[in-house]
C-alpha cells in the first residue's frame, strides 16, 4: 500500500515514499522512485494511481522547467505548489487525476519549506504531512516527536521509526522504501 | 413513490436543566410532518410522578407507546413497593426499555429529569437505543443542534471524568434557569421550523412539587 | 445449557453461524463459566417483522444515529497494566456528549473499556458486570479475566450478524497475573499485551508502539497511555473530551488521570502545537 510521508526540520526537508509498484494484488517493482527533482531545490512526492501520479508529476517537472528557461529565474517552492494547486483544482472540475502530492524544497533565504497538497487540491504549509493508511499511525507519532529545531539526524530516525511502525501494524506494508533531502546544498537520497 | 417506513419524525424540542434544589422540564407543543403541523397543542412530556418527568423528541407513535410501557412499569413498581420510582430508577429502567428495543427500535429522544433523593436535580439524556448518562443540563429533539450549544455555553460544569474532582453542579439560580429556557425555546422558534406554538415548562422542587407553565412561542 | 436457548430466529442469520461452531465456542468456555451464563443473557428482544433484518437495521441506524467514535487503549508492562481512553459520543457529525465514561468498573479488579456503539458497549458490559458477581457468589471465588472475556465474547456471539457493534478490552488481574483480552461484536476474543480500540486506534498505536518499553516505571507508563489518547484525540475528529487513566495491579484498578483535552494540550504545548507551518495564500 502507497505511503508518503514528510517532515520539515530546520534548514531542511525530507520526505519518504514506498517504493513499490502495484498492479492489483502483485507487486511488480521494489525500486519504483516515487519523487520527482524539480530543479536543484525542490522534490515532488507523489502517491496516487499510477497512470494520473506519472503523467501529472511530470507535467509539473516540465512547467517548472520552461519557466525557469523562459524567465531565467526559478520558480520559488510556494509558487511550485500554488501553480500544482491550481492544475489540480483545475483537473477537479473535469476529469479529476487522483494524484496527492508532497512539495518539498529548499529557498535561499526563506529556508526549507514542506507543502501538503491532495487531488481534491486542498493545499497548505506543514511541518509533518504524509498520505496512505501508513500516515494513519505515524502522523500522531510525528506529532509527538516533532520540534521546531529538529536536526536530520532526529528527522532520519523519525523517517526510519515511521517506515518501523509501518511495517509492524500495517497488514498491507510495503517492504522498500525512498528517502530524500533537500536542504541549502541540494537534493541527496539517504538510506536508513 | 418511497418505499414505506415504520418511522416518522414529528419534530419538537425538549429541554431539562438540574439544579441544587429544583429541576425544569420543558418541551415545545408543535407535532409536525414534513411541512405539515398537525397541532399545536400535543405535550411531549409524561408526568411520572412528582420526582420524575420524561420528555421525549422524536415519532409520535413511538412516544405515546413509550409512554404507555413507563407508565405501566411505574404503575407496577408502586404496587409492588409501596413508594414512588425515583428518577435514577426510572432512568435506568428507561435506558433498559430503550435497549429491549435494540432490533426495532423506538424512534424517541428523550430525557428523564426530577428530583434525586437528596432533592437535587437530575437529568439523563439518552440516544434512541439507550445509552444514557447523567448530566447537569441537556437538550434533545430537532432543535438541539441549535440550543445544546447555547446551554453548554451558559451553564457548563467541568468534566466528573476529570481528576481531581472538581465541582460539577449547574450554578444558575432557579429563576435563572427558567429565563434561560424560554430564552433558548423563543431562539429556536426563530431558526427551526419545527419548534414553535407553544412551550410546556414543568419546575420540580421538593417544596412544591411539579408547577407547569405555559410560554407562549411563535405560531407561524 | 441448551445450546438452541441462545439462539434468534432470524432468516438472515442461518449463513453465518452454524450450528456447529456455535457448539464449539460453547464448549471452549470451559467448565466454571458456564455455570453462570445460561439465565442472566437471556432476553427476548422482539424483531420487525422484514424480510431482510440486515437492510431494516442499516436503515435504522442512519435514522436513529445511535452514538459512536473512541479511542481506547491498553497495555500490559512490568508494573501492571494501564489502560487510557477518551470520552467523546458522537452521533454522525454532532458531538453528543464529551463526558461519556468509557472505562466500565466491573469490580475492583477488572475494567472493561467500551468502544463503537454505546448503547451495546454499555448494556452488555452491565450485562458482564452482573454475571461476574453471579460466579462469585457461586463459585466463592472472583472470576479470572479469561472467563469474564470469554462470557462476553460468548454474548457476542450469539447475537452475531444482528448488527451489535463492540469493541471491547477486558482487562485485570488474577491469580494467573495481569491480563488484557480483546473482544469485538464479531465474537472475536484475543490475548495479547498492547491493544487499541476504535476510530483512533491508529494514531494511538503510532505514539503507544513507538514509546512502549516493558521495564517501564509507573510514572512513564501513565504518561504513555495519557500521551497516546492526547495525540489520538488531536487528530481524530470523533475522539476527544477527557482522557482518563486507569492502573491496575495485584491489588486491584486505581484511576490515575483524568485531564481535559485542551489543558493536557496546553499543558504539552504552552506555545502551540506546531502541525502545520504558515497560511500559505
Amino acid at each position: 500500500m502507497e505511503y508518503v510521508m514528510g517532515i520539515k526540520g530546520k534548514g531542511f526537508a525530507m520526505v519518504c515514499t514506498s517504493a513499490t509498484a502495484v498492479q492489483q494484488i502483485i507487486t511488480m517493482k521494489h525500486d519504483e522512485d516515487k519523487i520527482l527533482p524539480l530543479g536543484t531545490h525542490s522534490l515532488l512526492a507523489t502517491s496516487g494511481e499510477p497512470g494520473d501520479r506519472v503523467q501529472f508529476s511530470e507535467f509539473v517537472a516540465a512547467n517548472v522547467r520552461l519557466y525557469a528557461l523562459r524567465n531565467g529565474s526559478k520558480l520559488s517552492t510556494k509558487a511550485i505548489a500554488n501553480f500544482s494547486r491550481g492544475e489540480l483544482a483545475t483537473a477537479l472540475r473535469k476529469g479529476p487525476k487522483s494524484t496527492n502530492l508532497l512539495v518539498a524544497g529548499y529557498d535561499k533565504g526563506k529556508g526549507a519549506s514542506l507543502y501538503f497538497l491532495d487531488y481534491l487540491a486542498t493545499m497548505h504549509d506543514m511541518n509533518i504531512a504524509g498520505y496512505g493508511y501508513g500516515s494513519w499511525f505515524v502522523l500522531s507519532m510525528y506529532d509527538r516527536m516533532w520540534h521546531p529545531d529538529l536536526t536530520e539526524a532526529e528527522a532520519l530516525e523519525m523517517m526510519r521509526l515511521g517506515i518501523e511502525e509501518v511495517k509492524n501494524r500495517l497488514v498491507v506494508a510495503s517492504p522498500t522504501y525512498t528517502i530524500k533531502i533537500v536542504d541549502e546544498a541540494g537534493i541527496r537520497t539517504v538510506t536508513v | 413513490m418511497s418505499r414505506w417506513s415504520p418511522y416518522d419524525l414529528n419534530g419538537g424540542t425538549c429541554i431539562a436543566i438540574g439544579g441544587e434544589g429544583y429541576c425544569i422540564v420543558a418541551a415545545s407543543t408543535r407535532l409536525s410532518t414534513g411541512f405539515s403541523i398537525l397541532t399545536a397543542d400535543k405535550s411531549m412530556i409524561l408526568e411520572v410522578n412528582d420526582k420524575c418527568l420524561i420528555a421525549s423528541a422524536g415519532f409520535d407513535g413511538d412516544r405515546s407507546q413509550l409512554h404507555k410501557v413507563l407508565t405501566f412499569r411505574s404503575e407496577n413498581y408502586e404496587h409492588f413497593h409501596k413508594k414512588p420510582m425515583s428518577c435514577p430508577a426510572m432512568a435506568q429502567m428507561l435506558g433498559n426499555t430503550l435497549y429491549y428495543k435494540r432490533f426495532f427500535p423506538y424512534y424517541t429522544f428523550n430525557l428523564c429529569a426530577g428530583l434525586d433523593d437528596q432533592g437535587r436535580g437530575c437529568v439523563y439524556t439518552y440516544d434512541a437505543i439507550g445509552s444514557h448518562e447523567r448530566v447537569g443540563y441537556s437538550c434533545q429533539g430537532s432543535g438541539k443542534d441549535l440550543v445544546q450549544p447555547v446551554l453548554d455555553n451558559q451553564l457548563k460544569a467541568p468534566s466528573i471524568l476529570e481528576l481531581p474532582p472538581k465541582v460539577a453542579v449547574t450554578s444558575l439560580s432557579q429563576a435563572e434557569a427558567i429565563e434561560t429556557v424560554k430564552i433558548a425555546f423563543s431562539a429556536a422558534s426563530e431558526r427551526d421550523i419545527y419548534t414553535g406554538d407553544a412551550v410546556e415548562i414543568f419546575i420540580l422542587t421538593p417544596e412544591h412539587g411539579v408547577q407547569k407553565e405555559i410560554l407562549p412561542l411563535r405560531r407561524d | 445449557m441448551a445450546v438452541s436457548s441462545w439462539r434468534m430466529d432470524v432468516p438472515g442469520l442461518d449463513g453465518k453461524c452454524g450450528q456447529a461452531s456455535r457448539a464449539a465456542a460453547d464448549l471452549a468456555l470451559g467448565q466454571d463459566a458456564l455455570l453462570t451464563n445460561a439465565e442472566v443473557t437471556q432476553a427476548n428482544f422482539p424483531l420487525p417483522a422484514v424480510q431482510n433484518l440486515d437492510h431494516f437495521g442499516k436503515k435504522v441506524e442512519d435514522l436513529v444515529k445511535p452514538d459512536h467514535g473512541t479511542t481506547t487503549l491498553g497495555f500490559i508492562f512490568k508494573n501492571g497494566v494501564i489502560i487510557a481512553v477518551d470520552s467523546r459520543a458522537s452521533q454522525g457529525s454532532y458531538v453528543s456528549s464529551q463526558t461519556v465514561k468509557k472505562v466500565i468498573e466491573i469490580n475492583p479488579y477488572l475494567l472493561g473499556t467500551m468502544a463503537g456503539g454505546a448503547a451495546d458497549c454499555a448494556f452488555w458490559q452491565r450485562n458482564l458486570g452482573m454475571q461476574c458477581r453471579m460466579f462469585e457468589l457461586k463459585n466463592k471465588k472472583r472470576i479470572t479475566v479469561c472467563a469474564a472475556s470469554k462470557m462476553l465474547a460468548n454474548t457476542m456471539y450469539s447475537y452475531k450478524g444482528m448488527g451489535l457493534s463492540m469493541g471491547s478490552m477486558v482487562a485485570g488481574w488474577d491469580p494467573s497475573g495481569p491480563a488484557i483480552y480483546y473482544v469485538d461484536s464479531d465474537g472475536q476474543r484475543t490475548k495479547g499485551t498492547i491493544f487499541s480500540v476504535g476510530s483512533g486506534s491508529l494514531y494511538a498505536y503510532g505514539v503507544l508502539d513507538q514509546g512502549y518499553k516493558w521495564d517501564m516505571d509507573i510514572e512513564t507508563a501513565v504518561e504513555l497511555g495519557q500521551r497516546a489518547i492526547y495525540h489520538a484525540q488531536f487528530r481524530d475528529a470523533v475522539s476527544g473530551g477527557t482522557c482518563s487513566v486507569y492502573h491496575i495491579t495485584q491489588s486491584g484498578w486505581v484511576k490515575l488521570r483524568g485531564n481535559n483535552h485542551y489543558d493536557l494540550h496546553y499543558q504539552y504545548y504552552p506555545d502551540g502545537h506546531a502541525t502545520s507551518a504558515n497560511s500559505v495564500i
